[in-house]
């Protein structure tokens, strides 16, 4: 049986996030921070660590929830192998034509078909379609990166140990080295949050930007968050935000706690306004995003979590404090990041730490 | 299997040196399940077919220094986007190497893996059915063709690997059924190797 390597001594932690829905406005500068600083090596086109999906959808890769994979009942379960279609996107557009070609007035930029599928599916194709109908269309974006599960399913279907949890941080590696492409780790993960490098033959995910990390600056998506909503920091730090929001106030949950791989990305689910009567009144008894639909991602906890973050809100309304809101504003920036506030821009750079293995694109 | 000593070219599927060399019809099965290396691998082909290659022609060769192995299996004709054809030759490590499962935790086998997207051929240490670990760089290479719905494939890498056990494996991975690793056809027994 491959183990999962980790070293047997020295301090156990985990990295977490939490990420407030109620927040975020699908911008997707988190994704692009995350691809400028990640996916720009030949075989990573299509690669985006950091998504951003609108809820309800299909997501990416397409349909994504119904491939399986994760653990029920403790033990694996089956998954499918998201294929590139299902990913899509990496396109290439017909730049030539329309800026060489002497057809601009006459052809619009596309992406050009390579006849794969990949131009029928993108990581954020279905946004902002979401789901009802007028007046009580609803949507809320969702971005995913991968979970650093407690449990690595990942790294448990992997044959050759290329995979492993660190035991300092939580942060699930992946040795490219001894990677050879089998893809058990795509299939087994529930998430779907591993992408394969076709030139590289490898698998690669989010590192959750370990080397920044490990040089106390928190990782590039939440970093770049414009919205203020992404905490960085140690799941046991009982002083941290993270730990009060998901452990002391339980406002912040796993997505999919189901798939019992024990995420430890958590998030503040999404407040809805209420839903509109046909006379265009307000139905005050009826949120606009059905709950049942919250807790099909969030699990049965998401109605006492919203229930919490109403009631605070009511208090607050009414003159009261909060400090699971005045938590939630997040005053002060750097709150977000619990140790890793260091700013990039003012390190004493060591390339030489940086253990990440990128390969200049040729040609 | 014999190995002669070929002093013609044996480099590719088609190179001269091969039209002397007999070759021998070698038996696949598929790798057991029961000896697959984690649990989800386990789970995932519970109940699917694989190690779809039933036998494969295999001819050995050397030149001296370097051994030559050809293989060639009929291919399926379906075609997988994600997942692609292989092949690999295996020789013991040790003594109690077992041949079906490419090697033990215990008894590793030296396995040379040819991968039909890749440029390269590979070495590993194999300690078990898809359990490879690279072994460095040490002169494995591999040419192959697709011709008539079939493979043709060479494998070669030092000679010393065939002699220290005396004995070669062979593996094949239908990539239009998703076989890799450990899911893929074997040898259940070793091929006995007289090297000339």
């Amino acid at each position: 049986m491959t183990q999962v390597m980790q070293p047997e001594t020295g301090p156990q932690g985990q990295v977490a996030m939490v990420i407030d829905l109620n927040k975020c406005m699908g911008c997707q500068t988190c994704s692009v921070a995350c691809k400028v600083l990640w996916t720009r090596e030949e075989g990573e086109e299509h690669q985006w660590w950091m998504t951003v999906n609108t809820q309800p959808g299909k997501g990416a890769p397409k349909d994504w929830e119904t491939m399986g994979g994760g653990l029920r009942d403790g033990k694996p379960v089956a998954g499918h192998q998201p294929t590139r279609a299902e990913f899509g996107g990496g396109w290439d557009f017909n730049y030539q034509e329309v800026f060489y070609g002497g057809k601009g007035n006459k052809t619009h930029l596309r992406p050009i078909d390579p006849g794969d599928g990949t131009t029928q599916w993108g990581m954020n194709w279905d946004e902002d379609q979401g789901g009802g109908e007028w007046p009580n269309a609803y949507y809320f974006y969702l971005p995913r990166l991968c979970n650093h599960c407690t449990r690595p399913v990942c790294a448990e279907a992997c044959p050759t140990g290329a995979m492993y949890k660190r035991r300092e941080d939580g942060i699930v590696l992946r040795n490219e080295d001894e990677c050879q492409g089998f893809r058990f780790c795509a299939e087994a993960c529930p998430y779907k949050k591993i992408y394969f490098n076709y030139e590289k033959n490898i698998s690669q995910h989010c590192i959750m930007c370990f080397p920044r990390l490990e040089e106390g600056v928190a990782p590039a998506c939440a970093r770049q968050c414009p919205g203020r909503l992404m905490f960085v920091g140690e799941l046991d730090d009982k002083t941290g935000p993270i730990h009060k929001l998901v452990n002391e106030w339980g406002v912040a949950l796993p997505l999919h706690p189901e798939y019992g791989t024990g995420s430890n990305i958590f998030y503040v689910p999404p407040l809805a306004p209420y839903k509109l009567n046909d006379d265009m009144s307000i139905n005050y008894e009826t949120p606009r995003i059905p709950p049942e639909y919250l807790e099909s991602l969030f699990g049965p906890k998401v109605h006492q979590a919203l229930a919490t973050i109403q009631s605070e809100l009511d208090r607050v309304r009414e003159g009261g404090s909060s400090e699971i809101l005045e938590t939630l504003i997040v005053y002060k920036w750097l709150d977000l990041f619990g140790p890793f506030t260091a700013d990039p821009a003012q390190l004493d750079r060591k390339p030489e730490s940086v253990a990440v293995r990128f390969t200049q694109k040729s040609g | 299997m014999r190995v002669q000593r070929v002093s013609g070219e044996l480099g590719d599927p088609a190179a001269s040196g091969w039209s002397s060399v007999e070759g021998e019809s070698v038996a696949l099965t598929p790798v057991p399940l029961d000896a697959q290396p984690t649990e989800y691998i386990r789970v995932k082909w519970a109940g699917l077919p694989y190690g779809n290659v039933k036998e494969a022609k295999v001819a050995a060769a050397s030149d001296g220094s370097r051994l030559y192995v050809r293989l060639e299996w009929a291919d399926s004709a379906e075609k997988n986007a994600e997942f692609a054809d292989a092949a690999a030759v295996y020789f013991p490590a040790g003594a109690d190497a077992p041949a079906g499962t490419m090697g033990s935790a215990d008894a590793s086998a030296n396995l040379w893996y040819w991968q039909a997207n890749l440029a390269d051929a590979k070495s590993f240490v194999a300690s078990g059915p898809g359990v490879f670990r690279q072994r460095g760089s040490n002169g494995v290479g591999a040419s192959s063709s697709n011709e008539n719905g079939g493979w043709a494939v060479v494998l070669s890498g030092d000679l010393a690997d065939a002699k220290s056990g005396g004995k070669l494996g062979v593996a094949v991975w239908d990539g239009s059924n998703e076989e890799r690793a450990g899911i893929g056809a074997a040898t259940a027994s070793w091929v006995t190797l007289e090297i000339e």
